[in-house]
């Protein structure tokens, strides 16, 4: 509790010192790809169900908005964060029946359906001109917040959707949904002979998982002010939410957002400072291959692993000293006690 | 009416690539049960070879055919061995999947770092000839390139079939514990399937080069057509994909002579959709454990 | 348990420790730089900023953006300046990213507190950047972003350095064709449209021209970018028989429809494609030298041409660059005007701030190689662009009277020759 309550305390005095645009900039984007990883974490790394379509859902939440604000003239400016609930109860009703359809079935076709999905909503974007533009774009209302606080609103935003996932996936860890997440992602079939509602849970982690992204999509729409299909639905989206879950470590409570920190701001320095290489694709590829390779449970359940590990051995060094000739003492390693878990 | 069969005529003749493209996929999947993202940037690199060879040497991309066939086969088995043999076997299903689009993604950006951005398409001379047939114009680089699908395909046929390695292929597919306990070397036949299957790559890619422009983006539509595809086929059947190949790809034709190019794209979504829906299978796919 | 917490508690402490580092070092940067700014700018280097896309979907085209900025730098500084100042361009890579479009002009205005910005390539990474530099006061000369959603936004600093909006790219052609004597003219017209934001938009107008003229339009047919198949949509055209065909095209789709046309065997007597036609060295060889005769299209730079300093830009850009005057992308001759205007500018006011090139650039004329420019109050140009034509396997101006080289062509042979 002591940690959660440092990290929320320091999110919400950082804009307080002062700090430069660029840099709230920066971390204006750290925290949406830190809540979209947040997440997308509940259903690839929690559930096992690689979704590759989150991006889709991003576009939504971004089209949504746009929408509902076309042509309007804000008066305080607030009002689209107001909306985003609604925009998130949009995005998880379209992803019940996405996840109902593809979740029936096992995780690589789950894969294909919603990579689909995503070109869908893509080819949607371009097509529906009415609705959407089409290929011309849609304009949201430019935010009315003055130059000098101009990031301030949606940092806070932010912040507070950040805290909210994380609580979320928190609660959901301590709870039986998560206790039945953890086991579909084991064995789903025994899972269902032992009586959880597999279906059920995988459909719900889904829509609420999408609900989440949805909402980060309308953000960013307001933030850009202008949006265009190819960039509201953009594949890479996904991939960096994935690779961020992925780096940091699947089915923890800090992994994503620890994934999203070194990330985002590394590539968004790096592309500053030494862009024009085109090596930016295969570097990033690289980055993803290794980390699956070398490190495919993510930072934090490695530092764990290892921890843990020079732990056992001091204490059958221990055990051995007091008993030589006896067995070691065995320590207890259940899967669940990876998920990240301690008090935080 | 004229529109529609000019349409279908044009589906059937390009279906014939994509089954090609598509046999390959569903064939990794059938060995490995990976589904591999990266086939489709295994095409457009295949691509830019033939287009390189064409403009360098003056290569004709079909004659260019056996050369790119061998490389990108010694490709596909060494993505196998670096990127998918050391997965564990637990965490194979979901990972695999990420792997193989990092790999597109690999491909991709080396693409780009060598030959742009801009979009190239190999210009044969006998490029824009075409036959009237009744009203009909067929269009001579298609037709090639169906006779050459097929004939690749045939190719394929005859090796999963008539072959001491196709037939380890063929066991392994159908189940794995015995094709081990038989005395096939499973390890073996992954590397050499994902090779096969990148070696499919290497014919489609001279064949999309002909008729296509293409950047190092346009891997994407192409992947998402051909996962229709192989879903439509039934994940892990040849024949399956052949056929889906070219129903898929009439209908997208059909769509687009007579509603409008804009909604031919959607066909390959819809059919998809529908697809698992109704059959989740597929036409030809085998139920295992866990649907589909 | 215990021995987990210990690590998450180190894991959080270590995450707001990093987080306050961070911020001290944002807070420290600024106050170092407050004092800079201070001080008088005289005798200092100009240092502008851009943010191109060096990698990514539109590359090639930022490279060629990167290449004019940076030429048009050093021939300034080999005239000693702007204002007695060497002018350093910061370039930063967008990788074809609005997001990143965002950050990067963030950064540049308000970490590297660079004098001046000016604009990335492509209306779509324009419109979010351009809104920043709005915000920061910042003026925004663009090469690139000419689409009609760049100027909705009524921004007063926006100003894009080509003659005319996008959209207006085939007005030229419309004009020359109605002055034509009304026996010469077409009567019938198909309309083929790329469904994209600048090439839509070029056709209609044609096309609303057009119709308000009387010809009659036979077929029009928007199609979606990812289409590769144009026999359907030609096949059509073909059946339809116009007297001419207006395609807004891009690059790719410009070629695929001609090459399918020349499979058709139909050949129109006035053939206007907005761009791909306008490539000097790709068109002819994508297809084909001979099926080239009598296209017509439209641009705003050209080999040869006289218009102010363009043979110095021509002249210096081979002997950087390499290559022949046909190889270079129009896309370094707009990014080159920029900069003139610019110099334009401090000639004509003495200084070389924001707020004294917003003020000066809405009203007058500005000499560049594009032609002289001049810009309304929403930052769209209001001049025209040229109608450039095939012949004899070269791209010339012919219309108007004022930049022609010669006559026209029409109506247009058939293929082959």
């Amino acid at each position: 509790m002591l940690r959660g309550g440092v990290f929320v305390a320091v999110l919400v005095t950082l804009p307080m010192l002062g700090l430069q645009h660029w840099f709230l900039n920066l971390l204006v984007f750290v925290l949406m790809y830190a809540t979209m990883s947040s997440s997308w974490n509940l259903v690839g790394g929690f559930a096992g169900y690689p979704s590759l379509g989150h991006a889709g859902f991003f576009g939504i939440g971004a089209y949504t908005l746009a929408l509902v604000f076309k042509d309007q003239v804000l008066a305080t400016g607030y009002e689209p964060f107001l909306l985003l609930p609604l925009v998130g109860l949009v995005g998880a009703l379209i992803g019940w029946p996405i996840a109902l359809i593809s979740m029936r079935t096992r995780a690589d076709v789950f894969a294909i359906v919603t990579i689909t999905f995503l070109f869908v909503v893509q080819t949607l974007a371009f097509n529906l001109h009415s609705l959407t533009g089409g290929s011309q774009g849609t304009a949201l209302p430019i935010p009315p917040f003055s130059a000098d606080h101009f990031e301030v609103p949606f940092y806070y935003v932010m912040v507070a959707m950040l805290l909210f996932t994380m609580g979320l996936t928190f609660a959901t860890m301590r709870s039986k949904l998560g206790l039945s997440l953890v086991s579909i992602r084991a064995d789903e079939d025994k899972a269902r002979g032992v009586g959880v509602r597999v279906i059920g849970v995988k459909v719900l982690a889904f829509s609420v998982s999408v609900g989440i992204t949805s909402m980060v999509g309308a953000v960013w729409a307001y933030y850009e002010s202008f949006i265009y299909p190819q960039f509201a639905v953009d594949p890479l989206i996904t991939i960096a939410m994935v690779l961020m879950t992925f780096l940091g470590g699947r089915g923890t409570l800090w992994g994503p957002v620890l994934g999203a920190v070194i990330l985002e701001s590394g590539q968004q320095y790096l592309t500053y400072e030494l862009g024009g290489v085109q090596l930016y694709l295969i570097v990033y590829a690289l980055i993803f291959l290794v980390i699956i390779l070398l490190l495919p449970r993510g930072i934090l359940p490695t530092i764990e692993d290892r921890l843990r590990l020079r732990r056992r051995r001091r204490r059958t060094d221990e055990a051995a000293a007091v008993w030589p000739e006896g067995p070691a003492i065995p320590s207890n390693t259940d899967s669940l006690s990876t998920l990240g878990g301690g008090a935080p | 009416m004229h529109a529609l069969i000019q349409g279908v005529i044009l589906g059937i003749l390009t279906g014939g690539v994509y089954a090609l493209m598509a046999s390959g996929q569903t064939l990794i999947f059938g060995i490995m049960k990976v589904v591999n993202l990266a086939q489709g940037a295994m095409v457009i690199m295949a691509a830019y070879l033939a287009y390189q060879l064409f403009t360098t040497f003056g290569v004709d991309p079909f004659l260019a055919i056996p050369i790119t066939t061998i490389l990108m086969f010694g490709l596909g088995v060494g993505v196998e061995l670096l990127f998918l043999r050391p997965l564990r076997r637990e965490d194979k299903s979901e990972l695999s999947l990420l792997v193989t689009f990092a790999v597109a993604l690999l491909i991709e950006g080396a693409l780009s770092l060598t030959w742009g951005t801009t979009y190239r398409s190999i210009n044969a001379g006998y490029a824009n000839s075409s036959w009237t047939v009744g009203s009909y114009q067929i269009t001579l680089v298609r037709l090639w390139a169906f006779v050459l699908s097929l004939v690749a395909l045939g190719l394929l046929f005859w090796l999963l079939n008539r072959t001491r390695f196709g037939r380890a292929v063929r066991a392994t597919v159908q189940n794995p514990e015995s094709a081990r306990l038989l005395g096939v070397d499973a390890q073996w036949v992954s590397a050499l399937g994902f090779g096969l299957g990148a070696a499919t790559a290497a014919a489609a890619g001279s064949v999309y080069g002909l008729l296509y422009p293409f950047t190092p983006g346009s891997h994407y539509d192409l992947i998402s057509r051909l996962l229709s595809i192989v879903v439509l086929g039934g994940l892990g059947s040849v024949g399956g994909a052949v056929i889906a190949g070219v129903i898929v790809s009439t209908s997208s034709a059909i769509v687009a002579a007579t509603v409008s190019p804009a909604w031919s794209e959607m066909t390959f979504f819809v059919v998809l959709i529908l697809v698992l829906l109704i059959r989740p299978r597929g036409l030809f796919g085998s139920v295992t454990r866990g649907a589909i | 348990m215990h021995q987990s917490n210990r690590l998450w508690r180190k894991g959080g402490v270590a995450l707001a420790v990093a987080a306050m580092a961070l911020s001290l070092g944002a807070c420290a940067s600024s106050s170092n730089n407050a004092g800079a700014s201070a001080t008088p700018s005289a005798g200092k280097p100009l240092v502008i900023g851009a943010s191109v896309s060096l990698t990514g979907d539109f590359a090639d085209a930022g490279k060629a953006v990167k290449r004019g900025y940076e030429l048009w730098a050093n021939e300034v500084n080999a005239k000693g300046g702007v204002l007695g100042r060497k002018v350093t361009m910061r370039i930063v890579d967008d990788t074809s990213s609005p997001t990143q479009v965002v950050s990067n002009y963030q950064n540049l205005i308000n970490r590297d507190k660079v004098d001046l910005v000016v604009g990335p390539f492509s209306s779509l990474l324009t419109v979010p950047a351009s809104q920043v530099a709005k915000r920061y006061g910042y003026s925004f000369l663009e090469p690139a972003g000419g689409g009609p959603k760049v100027f909705a936004q009524k921004l007063d600093n926006l100003f894009f350095v080509q003659p005319a909006p996008v959209v207006k790219q085939g007005d030229v052609f419309a004009d020359w064709i109605l002055s034509l004597p009304a026996d010469q003219r077409p009567k019938t017209a198909a309309y083929t449209e790329l469904d994209d934001p600048f090439a839509q938009p070029i056709a209609e107008n044609v096309r609303a021209r057009f119709e308000a003229a009387g010809i009659k339009t036979v077929y029009q047919q928007v199609y979606p970018a990812e289409t590769q198949d144009f026999s359907a949509i030609m096949a059509k055209v073909v059946a339809a028989k116009p007297d001419v065909l207006v395609g807004g095209t891009q690059v790719e789709d410009a070629y695929a429809q001609v090459k399918t046309l020349v499979q058709l065997k139909f050949s129109p007597k006035f053939l206007f494609l907005s761009n791909g036609a306008n490539s000097p060295l790709e068109f002819p060889t994508k297809v084909g030298t001979q099926n080239t005769q009598g296209i017509m299209s439209s641009g705003d730079w050209f080999p040869g041409s006289t218009a102010t300093g363009s043979a110095d830009f021509e002249a210096a850009y081979i002997k950087a660059y390499g290559g022949t005057a046909d190889t270079i992308d129009n896309s370094s001759a707009e990014a080159y005007a920029v900069g003139q205007v610019l110099e334009a500018v401090a000639k004509k006011t003495g200084k070389i701030d924001n707020a004294t090139i917003i003020a000066s650039l809405h009203q007058g004329s500005w000499p560049t190689l594009l032609g002289d420019l001049s810009w309304g109050p929403d930052g769209a140009p209001s001049g025209s662009f040229n109608l450039i034509q095939w012949q004899g396997g070269k791209l010339v101006p012919v219309y108007p009277a004022g930049v022609s080289k010669t006559t026209p062509i029409f109506p247009k042979p058939n293929w082959g020759g």
